[in-house]
């Protein structure tokens, strides 16, 4: 793929978030647009934790700010519990029912330090969710839940009441923004590069965190990430993303086991210790991604793709299965 | 390390500490490595640990009231006497040492071509005309592999990926030919795949020219396979000392080891447990009376609290600051009687397996 389809999509009761054929377009001036993420489908089930890697540039984070309508996508549907009864399609509302969906997502960015207000006490921070939404006074079940959720990520909530955010270590802070989320009572969260600023010792820490509340909570996460270490020892489904396409999508051992994309492969094997399923001929990867306001045809991976072909200039590979829960956008898969 | 020739670098009993409001801190805390040409050396360590400062210290970089004491050779000379009279030596820094920064974005001047960066430093430094030092320019950008170095020249550093501007700061680095290159977590800020490259092409250059290398970095796998030789620093020490190889396959601190153990393994299946580090670093005021890391340290006992361990060496080119060095008998012995007791002798909790109760769910101890 770097390429389209739908095949990825699961049909179960399970599934909780659909993203369908979502396209995420800005317009740069004088014409041009940047083709941020261009057609990409997949679906997050009721408890597990979806993965999302690529380098930077390559529409992760325009994905995760799409799911929330931030802004609403180009075009593509983004649906919660699709085929029930109470399905909702986010990019169709606006106003106030989009207000009343949001509190079902939320989102955990990468800097701590820069998503917390300096100036405030981090009681404040953390129960201003249920502030706004209780018309100012949370009341003492709402204490009670800033209380419970703060205890749960491990900070201290009599800290919390007087300490501001700069009070706190790196490790530390990244727990807040955590909190915060937690207190609405979402359904998914979010997480977009939530270690990529910390120590090695504290990234250890916040993921075994982000895992405790995800069972505590009954969470869908979507975790986004450059380290594929990191996203391997977190997700149950991976999907792997190439300037706004879909590449990879499967299951988290799977995928990591038996990479059928070249671009996959190249990741794996950059890392400072590379998979052992991949080998040291597979790290072929040039520096730059093409502009993406101006996409290779074909599939937009084979400008960097050692095994290009002519096809794979003239013709955009359709997602296809290889194997079970393993989806592949490539005219030339591994297998 | 033994050396049969004069090392290039020597550091003896360095110790740098800063006067700040919470007392005096020791940053670095009796630091003493030899560096020889041609040799490359890793410093790895959480932040705070004093990696940084070490390097700024060699790169005389150190704000004027930071307290600094022990000696600094290199290539015979003394850097500190040296610092002391800045003017004089003035192509010493930038032209024997140089040094590669973190951030690309902020080490790079945003209203200055590339071009005039480079070539800025060859003509201070080396004395050459404008023209000489533009065509010099030109070619370390191609050596650093930047397509099109001639267009690139002329181009502002926004213009540049990060890949791309990590490159220009390597090839402004080497512009006067450095005998040393100091690299601070040149990588941290890059994608994996230009991590690699960019780590490929700092051996390469030091492969080519000769040159000595120190990579400073938080993340242990960025060293592995890549440098002759670890130092492992916490709070200003260096805890163990090693062949990079070793490091991995024999790591005798238990420092080094839950460093290791911390860092999720691209080959573990998903949804593995991984093992956190206990508590924080400490911010260090005073020289401890025992070891720095005891309070997080599932081996420690009573003798770790009671006296600071020395940096000891085990095997040739090995050495390790510990009481109970990993994989002796004495490891083992305060292992098991910390397991069967339920903590250590500083209070850490650890579960009978030996694993740290606090790396599993904080304890109160990690709250502020």
């Amino acid at each position: 793929m770097a390429g389209r389809g739908t095949v990825q999509l699961r049909g179960d009761e399970d599934v909780i978030l659909r993203v369908e054929n979502l396209v995420q377009e800005f317009p740069v001036g004088r014409n041009r647009v940047v083709h941020a993420v261009s057609d990409i489908s997949f679906d997050l089930r009721k408890g597990e934790t979806l993965g999302i890697v690529g380098e930077s540039g390559c529409g992760k984070s325009t994905t995760a700010r799409a799911l929330v309508q931030l802004p609403p996508p180009t075009s593509g549907r983004v649906v919660l519990d699709p085929g029930s009864e109470n399905e909702i399609d986010l990019t169709r509302l606006s106003g106030n029912d989009l207000r009343n969906v949001r509190p079902r997502l939320q989102m955990i960015f990468q800097d701590p330090i820069s998503s917390l207000n300096p100036r405030r006490r981090v009681r404040d921070i953390v129960s201003e969710g249920l502030e706004i939404w209780s018309d100012g006074d949370i009341g003492t079940e709402g204490r009670e839940r800033v209380e419970e959720v703060l205890h749960a990520v491990g900070i201290d909530p009599a800290v919390a009441a007087s300490h501001r955010p700069h009070q706190f270590s790196g490790g530390q802070c990244q727990r807040i923004p955590i909190a915060r989320a937690l207190t609405m009572n979402p359904e998914i969260l979010i997480c977009d590069e939530p270690v990529s600023a910390l120590d090695v010792s504290v990234q250890a820490k916040i993921l075994n965190l982000l895992e405790d509340m995800k069972a505590r909570y009954d969470l869908s996460l979507v975790f986004i990430s450059h380290d594929l270490s990191v996203v391997r020892n977190v997700s149950d489904r991976v999907v792997v993303m190439y300037l706004g396409k879909l590449c990879e999508v499967g299951g988290a051992d799977r995928l990591y086991e038996a990479p059928a994309h070249p671009y996959t492969r190249a990741l794996l094997a950059s890392a400072p210790e590379p998979a052992r399923s991949v080998g040291v001929a597979d790290a072929v990867l040039g520096d730059d991604l093409p502009s993406p306001t101006d996409p290779p045809s074909g599939c937009r991976f084979r400008t960097r793709c050692p095994l290009a072909i002519d096809r794979c200039a003239s013709e955009e590979p359709l997602m296809q299965q290889i194997s079970e829960d393993h989806f592949v956008a490539c005219h030339l898969p591994f297998t | 390390m033994t050396g049969r020739q004069a090392p290039l670098l020597s550091v003896r009993d360095l110790k740098v500490v800063f006067p700040t409001p919470i007392g005096m801190v020791h940053a670095v805390d009796g630091v003493s490595f030899d560096l020889e040409a041609g040799q490359s050396m890793g410093i790895v360590g959480e932040s705070g640990s004093g990696k940084t400062v070490t390097a700024k210290t060699l790169m005389n970089l150190l704000p004027s009231y930071a307290l600094v004491d022990g000696s600094v050779n290199f290539d015979g000379r003394d850097l500190r006497s040296l610092a002391a009279k800045r003017k004089a030596e003035k192509h010493l820094w930038g032209v024997e040492i140089s040094m590669v920064f973190q951030d690309p974005m902020t080490s790079l001047n945003p209203v200055k071509k590339v071009g005039e960066q480079i070539a800025e430093s060859v003509r201070y430094h080396l004395g050459q005309t404008r023209t000489a030092a533009r065509r010099r320019a030109g070619d370390l950008l191609e050596q650093v592999g930047i397509p099109e170095p001639g267009r690139r020249l002329d181009e502002y550093p926004h213009q540049l990926s990060g890949g791309l501007r990590q490159r220009v700061v390597i090839a402004a680095a080497l512009a006067c030919e450095p005998r040393l290159l100091i690299a601070d977590e040149p990588t941290t800020s890059l994608d994996v795949t230009v991590q690699k490259h960019i780590l490929d092409l700092l051996d390469d250059l030091r492969a080519e020219r000769g040159m000595s290398m120190i990579l400073i970095t938080h993340d242990l796998g960025v060293v592995k396979g890549r440098t002759d030789e670890v130092m492992v620093m916490y709070a200003g020490r260096t805890m163990e000392e090693a062949p990079t190889e070793e490091i991995f396959s024999q790591q005798r601190h238990p420092y080094t080891e839950a460093l290791i153990e911390t860092i999720p393994n691209i080959n573990s299946a998903s949804h593995t447990r991984l093992v956190p580090i206990p508590g924080q670093p400490p911010v260090t005021t005073s020289s401890p009376t025992g070891c720095p890391f005891a309070d997080r340290c599932r081996y420690a006992t009573d003798l770790c609290v009671a006296q600071c361990p020395p940096l000891t060496p085990l095997a040739d080119d090995h050495q390790v600051a510990c009481h109970t060095p990993v994989g002796t008998p004495a490891a083992e012995t305060a292992l098991a009687a910390n397991a069967a007791r339920g903590h250590t002798a500083t209070g850490l909790e650890i579960h009978q397996s030996g694993v740290p109760v606090g790396a599993v769910v904080d304890g109160p101890g990690e709250r502020v």
